[in-house]
């Protein structure tokens, strides 16, 4: 238990001292996070829309391959990204292998399935008469989507934000595309493997706290943008 | 403007609408009666375009961006009421149509905290806030009191260039607009009509 309060008071020391090497790997956790799950809800949003609203051949073997996509394993995540951008694989050129953009490719494969599926059915779910009295409003197909998106806001922010808390808590991706390099592609997760493994265990809780804040961040905004008026 | 021969809507190897032939001119105003199930809603679904599984003959000379249907229960979208008016708005101002409709005070409100006979009169102004010329009713007056219901007619009064299709279970009342009223019948795959 001391172990523990030695930790949380570490980590709150990191803070108030804004420790370079913490804020660096806070600050690219983020950044690389928030990048993957923008580009997946840019993608994802729409095909979501598409696959609940739509229907055409092969529509449910997509929906089946996003549910099975929203289970895949970091680690898997990060072998696939590793055989394809290293060297001699086909994505080898753009030298993403050890770079932060390394680690948004292989997170926004773990966040697309997430936003695709949970805004498939938070879409589905919807009362049918919304999509009926916009297109008997005369909405375009585009305010339509628009609209479905409007009416399932809970459902869809839900989707974005537990993307990006699977995005930034994931360590199999950061650690296998990104090397773990001080400076480059260090992220809290990575960090704090980094620090337990040193037996630096103290320092390690500590990271994994300030993981915790980021993660109850998008858990406050997630839940600030979602309240309903009464 | 509606030209219906042998229509027939089949769900699950069931009948639930049958016409037997029906004409509909532009800028009439028509009631159609008939209990429930005998298939009001679902031919004026038809009308609006929302289903698509019939037989027999449909055939309207009006395009589907100029056809507005309100529900039987309508659904307003998450948002003001003025938001919900603003929706589809071609016709006028949010503001002419809540007017119109009593509603003015009620802009800015939450548009899901609005009682059922608000709700419906809300639909009601989104709906001609598109400027239809084909508006399709699914009992309007329900859950309106005497005041709203006096409102809505009147307001439909005024709609000259717009065809007007409404249903309901029961006669609608004096000052309501109908030119035509015909019967719809379950089962027996026949429909009556009878002047008014």
């Amino acid at each position: 238990m001391n172990l523990v309060w030695q930790g949380l008071r570490e980590a709150f020391h990191l803070i108030v001292s804004g420790d370079p090497l913490v804020l660096s790997a806070a600050w690219r956790s983020v950044w690389i996070s928030t990048t993957a799950v923008a580009i997946a809800a840019i993608l994802g949003l729409p095909l979501g829309v598409l696959l609940a609203r739509k229907q055409f051949a092969g529509q449910a073997t997509l929906v089946l391959l996003a549910r099975v996509a929203m289970a895949l394993p970091t680690v898997f995540v990060g072998m696939l990204c590793y055989a394809m951008f290293s060297r001699r694989g086909p994505l080898g050129p753009l030298e993403l292998l050890y770079s932060p953009w390394g680690i948004v490719a292989g997170e926004l494969l773990l966040a697309l399935p997430i936003v695709i599926g949970l805004t498939h059915g938070a879409i589905k779910s919807l009362d049918p008469r919304v999509g009926e009295t916009a297109f008997t409003l005369g909405a375009s197909p585009w305010k339509r989507g628009l609209t479905y998106l409007s009416e399932a806001r809970t459902g869809v922010l839900l989707a974005i934000m537990t993307a990006f808390a699977r995005c930034v808590t994931e360590l199999g991706i950061a650690m296998i595309v990104g090397g773990n390099l001080k400076d480059r592609t260090r992220t809290l997760a990575t960090a704090t493997a980094l620090e337990t493994g040193r037996g630096e265990f103290a320092r390690g809780l500590a990271m994994s706290s300030i993981l915790l804040l980021v993660a109850l961040g998008a858990f406050f905004i997630t839940t600030r943008l979602t309240r309903e008026k009464n | 403007m509606i030209h219906l021969e042998q229509f027939q809507v089949i769900r699950d190897g069931k009948s639930i609408c049958e016409v037997q032939h029906l004409d509909i001119a532009a800028g009439e105003r028509i009631a159609i009666l008939g209990v429930n199930g005998a298939g009001k809603t679902t031919l004026l679904r038809a009308l609006a375009g929302l289903e698509s599984g019939y037989r027999g003959q449909l055939r309207i000379e009006c395009p589907l961006a100029s056809r507005t249907y309100v529900h039987q229960q309508p659904l307003l979208f998450r948002g003001t009421v003025r938001s919900n008016v603003a929706y589809g708005l071609k016709s006028m101002s949010a503001f002419h149509w809540l007017g119109k409709l009593g509603l003015a005070e009620l802009a800015e409100r939450d548009a899901n905290t609005l009682s059922g006979g608000e709700r419906r009169r809300v639909a009601l102004a989104r709906a001609l806030a598109t400027g239809p010329k084909l508006l399709l009713l699914d009992e309007p007056l329900a859950e309106l009191d005497e005041m709203a219901a006096g409102l809505v007619s009147e307001t439909l009064h005024d709609l000259a260039d717009t065809t007007i299709v409404t249903v309901s279970p029961t006669p609608l009342p004096d000052g309501f607009p109908v030119d035509r009223q015909i019967e719809l019948t379950h089962n027996e795959g026949k429909k009556s009509a009878a002047g008014r």
